[in-house]
C-alpha cells in the first residue's frame, strides 16, 4: 500500500474514479478469468439439470429411481453441492479478485498458482460430487462431500483466495471501499468456518448435538458471511458506478457491516429453534438474527436510496436489472431469516418447504442474480469486447427472472400451506404430501425456466470469449501466459 | 474503517466471539455431559445401537433419507409433534441426551417424509407394531402399500432368486416371476434393523418436567405417567 495521490476525497467516488491502468488489471485478470468464469459456468449448467431432476422426483417420485445412483436424496445434496461449490465458489472467485483488483489498483502478478489451484478446486468438487452419487455423502446439509474430497478444496482455496490478497499488497490505493471490507470477511471467514466444520464434524467428529450447533454456524455463515458478503462487495461496486452517482447515506455503511459480521455470524442455529440444543443456543441465535434488522434498514437506505428516481436506467442496463433483482432478494431474505426467529412462525415453517423457497430466495434470487450482473459488467471489460448476442441476455433475465420468482413463491406458499396442514393432527400425513404436488409441480416449471436462462447465458458467454479470442491470442497458450509487461 | 490491519482484527474479533460463543462453549459445557445410568435396569443410557442397526444408519446415510426425514420431536405446543391432538410422533420432546452416543446426528431438517426419531415406538394407524416384513414391502414399492406415497422405490435393495427349497422366510409377498422370489439384500436388512431401532422411550430427569405452555398444562399429569 505505497502512497500516491490517487485518493480521491470521498469515499464512494472510490469505486467511480477512473482509473489509469484499468485496461492493464483487466488484461493481467484475463486467462485467471477465463479458467474461473469457464469453470463455473459448467458447473451451473450441471446443477441447473440436477435441480430440474430434483424438483421433478419431489412431485413424480418413480422418475428416475430404478437406480441408486440417481435416487432423490443423492441427487439433491448432489445438486447442492455443485451448486454451491462448483458454480458458487468459482464465480465468487472471479468476481472478488476482480473486485480487488480493481479497487486496490492493483495488477495480478502472475497466475499460475491461481490456475493450479482452480484446477485442484475443480478437481476436488468432482471428486466431492462423484462421491456423494456413489454413496459416500456425509448427510450433513452444505457439506454433503465425502472427507476424501474436501481437504483438497481447503488447500485449493489457500492457492486462489491468497491471490485477492497479493492483488491488494500490490496496489496503490490506500482507502478501503465498503466492497472490500465484504470481501475481506468472505476471504478470511471461509476457510475458518470450513476448517472447523470439517474438523469437528467429519474427521473427529464432537460429541451428540454439538454437531448440529456446529453444522447450523458453518450453514449460516457460509451463506451471511462468504456468499452474501461476495454479492453485497459486488453491489456496492457496481450500483453507483452503473447509476453513475454515489451510493446513498453512505456514513450508514460501516455501521451495517459491523452489524452484519458480529451478529450475523451468531445467526445461523436459528434453524435449531425447538431441536434437542441447549435453549440458550436458541436464544441467542433469535436475538441475533433480529439485529439482522439493523444491516436491512440500512441496504434499504443504501440501495434503495440509491435506486430511488433512477428506474429509467434499468431499461438501458442488464447488469442494473439483475443486480436491482438481487437488491430485492436480499431485502426478502433477511426479512424472512428474522420471521424464522419468531417462535410461532418457525413452529409454522420449520422443516416445510418454505425453508427451501429461502435458501433458493437467498442463493438464487440474491446471490447469483448479483453476480450474474456483476459478470455481464466485468466480462466485457476483461476481455476488450461486448457481449456477443444481447438477445441471449434479455432470455437470460426473462427467465431467471420467472423462474426465481416462480419457484421460490410456490415453494413459499405451499410451505406455508403445507405447515398449517402439519400442525393440524386431524390432517393425515398423506393428505399433507398431496396438498403440496401442485406447488411442487409449478417449482420444477420455474427450475426448467432457470434452466433455460442458464444455458443462454453459458451459450452467450462462450460466444463471447470466441469473439475475444479471435482477435486477440491465437492459441490458448497464449492467452494462459499473456501477461502485460506494465505488472512484472 | 479505511486502516487494513484495523478491519483485520475487526473480523477476527468477530469470528473469534461467535466461534467460542458458539462452537467452543457448547463442546465444553457437553464436555460434562454423560449418560444416564440407570441402576434400576443396570444399564447406561442412551443404549449403544446394535451393531446391524449401526450398518443400517450408514445405508440411511449413504441413500441421503436425511433429504426429506427429521429426526427431532419438538416439544408439546411447538408444532403438532406430541401431546393432545397431535401427530404423536414420540412419547416425549428429543433432548440432546439422546443423541449423546451417535457419530453423526442427523436431525435432518425437511418433512417431506414423516419424522423417524421415534419410529420403532410408533404403531401402525390399526394399532400393530412395525414389523421388518411391512417395511420390506413399504421400501420395495411404497405406493402399492400407501397410494398417495411421495417416497421413491427403493428396489435396488432387492435381489430376485430362484426359489431353493421352501424359499427364504424373508421373501417379499409379490408375484414374481415363476420360480423366482424377492428378498432384501443385506443392506435393506440393515437399514430396516436400524429403522426398528429408532426408539426414544426412556426418560431421562430433564425430559420429565419440562415446560409445557399453560393452556396444555392440564395434560402434564397424564405425560408424567408415561414413565
Amino acid at each position: 500500500m505505497a502512497t500516491d495521490s490517487h485518493n480521491p476525497k470521498h469515499k464512494s467516488d472510490c469505486a467511480l474514479a477512473p482509473s489509469c491502468d484499468a485496461s492493464v488489471i483487466d488484461a493481467s485478470l484475463r486467462a485467471p478469468l477465463t479458467v474461473l468464469i469457464t469453470s463455473a459456468l459448467i458447473w451451473l449448467l450441471v446443477a441447473g439439470t440436477l435441480s430440474v431432476v430434483a424438483a421433478w422426483q419431489l412431485h413424480t417420485p418413480s422418475f428416475f429411481n430404478n437406480c441408486e445412483y440417481v435416487t432423490y436424496g443423492r441427487i439433491q445434496p448432489a445438486q447442492s453441492s455443485v451448486f454451491i461449490y462448483g458454480w458458487g465458489f468459482n464465480a465468487a472467485f472471479a468476481v472478488s479478485l476482480w473486485l480487488m483488483a480493481r479497487l486496490s489498483r492493483g495488477a495480478l502478478p502472475g497466475c499460475g498458482v491461481l490456475l493450479l489451484g482452480t484446477v485442484f478446486w475443480n478437481v476436488g468438487v468432482t471428486v466431492g460430487v462423484g462421491g456423494i452419487l456413489a454413496g459416500f455423502s456425509t448427510s450433513l446439509a452444505s457439506l454433503e462431500m465425502p472427507g476424501f474430497a474436501t481437504p483438497l478444496l481447503w488447500v485449493a482455496y489457500a492457492l486462489i483466495a491468497a491471490w485477492s490478497f497479493v492483488v491488494f499488497r500490490a496496489g496503490r490505493s490506500q482507502q478501503l471501499f465498503a466492497s472490500q471490507w465484504y470481501l475481506f470477511v468472505a476471504l478470511l471467514a471461509f476457510p475458518w468456518i470450513y476448517a472447523i466444520a470439517q474438523i469437528m464434524l467429519v474427521f473427529v467428529p464432537v460429541r451428540g448435538t454439538v454437531q448440529s450447533v456446529i453444522q447450523a454456524w458453518f450453514a449460516g455463515n457460509l451463506f451471511l458471511l462468504w456468499f452474501a458478503s461476495i454479492a453485497l462487495a459486488a453491489i456496492y461496486y457496481f450500483l453507483p458506478k452503473l447509476l453513475k452517482k454515489p451510493v446513498s447515506s453512505y456514513y450508514l455503511a460501516s455501521t451495517g457491516f459491523w452489524w452484519l459480521v458480529v451478529f450475523g455470524s451468531w445467526a445461523g442455529i436459528t434453524r435449531l429453534i425447538g431441536g434437542p440444543v441447549p435453549a440458550w443456543v436458541q436464544t441467542f441465535g433469535a436475538a441475533a438474527t433480529f439485529m439482522l434488522l439493523v444491516p436491512l434498514v440500512i441496504f434499504v437506505l443504501n440501495f434503495l436510496g440509491s435506486l430511488a428516481g433512477n428506474g429509467a436506467l434499468l431499461k438501458d442496463s442488464y447488469p442494473l436489472r439483475f443486480i436491482t433483482f438481487g437488491v430485492f432478494a436480499l431485502l426478502l431474505v433477511l426479512l424472512a431469516w428474522v420471521f424464522g426467529a419468531v417462535h410461532g412462525f418457525a413452529a409454522i415453517t420449520q422443516f416445510t418447504y418454505f425453508t427451501a423457497a429461502e435458501a433458493q430466495l437467498g442463493y438464487y434470487g440474491f446471490f447469483t442474480m448479483v453476480i450474474f450482473g456483476a459478470l455481464y459488467a466485468i466480462v466485457p471489460r476483461v476481455f476488450a469486447t461486448a457481449w456477443a448476442n444481447d438477445a441471449l441476455i434479455g432470455v437470460h433475465f426473462v427467465a431467471s427472472a420467472i423462474g426465481v420468482t416462480l419457484v421460490v413463491g410456490s415453494l413459499a406458499i405451499g410451505g406455508i400451506n403445507q405447515g398449517l396442514q402439519l400442525a393440524d393432527a386431524s390432517i393425515a400425513f398423506t393428505s399433507v404430501t398431496s396438498a403440496t404436488l401442485p406447488y411442487l409441480f409449478s417449482a420444477s416449471v420455474g427450475c426448467v425456466l432457470i434452466a433455460i436462462g442458464q444455458l443462454a447465458f453459458a451459450i452467450n458467454f462462450f460466444w463471447t470469449l470466441a469473439n475475444a479470442s479471435a482477435c486477440c491470442v491465437s492459441s490458448v497458450k497464449q492467452l494462459l501466459s499473456a501477461q502485460p509487461e506494465a505488472t512484472r | 474503517m479505511n486502516r487494513a490491519p484495523f478491519l483485520f482484527l475487526g473480523i477476527f474479533l468477530a469470528l473469534a466471539l461467535s466461534f467460542v460463543g458458539l462452537v467452543l462453549t457448547n463442546q465444553i459445557s457437553y464436555g460434562a455431559f454423560l449418560t444416564h445410568v440407570d441402576e434400576g435396569e443396570g444399564k447406561a443410557f442412551p443404549l449403544q445401537a446394535p451393531g446391524l442397526a449401526a450398518q443400517g444408519k450408514l445405508v440411511y446415510q449413504d441413500l441421503g433419507c436425511v433429504s426429506c426425514h427429521t429426526q427431532q420431536v419438538r416439544r408439546e405446543g411447538f408444532g403438532s409433534d406430541i401431546g393432545e391432538k397431535s401427530r404423536g410422533w414420540g412419547e416425549r420432546q428429543s433432548v440432546a441426551r439422546d443423541y449423546l452416543r451417535e457419530s453423526r446426528v442427523l436431525l435432518g431438517s425437511q418433512r417431506i417424509g414423516p419424522d423417524l426419531r421415534n419410529f420403532a415406538a410408533r404403531k401402525n394407524a390399526d394399532g400393530t407394531e412395525h414389523t421388518a416384513s411391512a417395511l420390506y414391502a413399504y421400501l420395495y414399492h411404497p405406493q402399492a402399500v400407501v397410494k398417495t406415497s411421495n417416497m421413491p422405490a427403493y428396489k435396488y435393495l432387492f435381489k430376485t432368486q430362484p426359489i431353493i427349497g421352501q424359499g427364504s422366510a424373508k421373501a417379499l409377498k409379490l408375484p414374481a416371476a415363476a420360480g423366482h422370489e424377492v428378498v432384501p439384500t443385506a443392506r435393506a436388512e440393515a437399514l430396516v434393523a436400524y429403522l426398528l431401532s429408532l426408539k426414544d422411550t426412556y426418560a431421562y430427569p430433564e425430559t420429565k418436567n419440562v415446560y409445557t405452555a399453560p393452556a396444555a398444562a392440564k395434560t402434564q399429569p397424564a405425560k408424567e405417567s408415561h414413565k
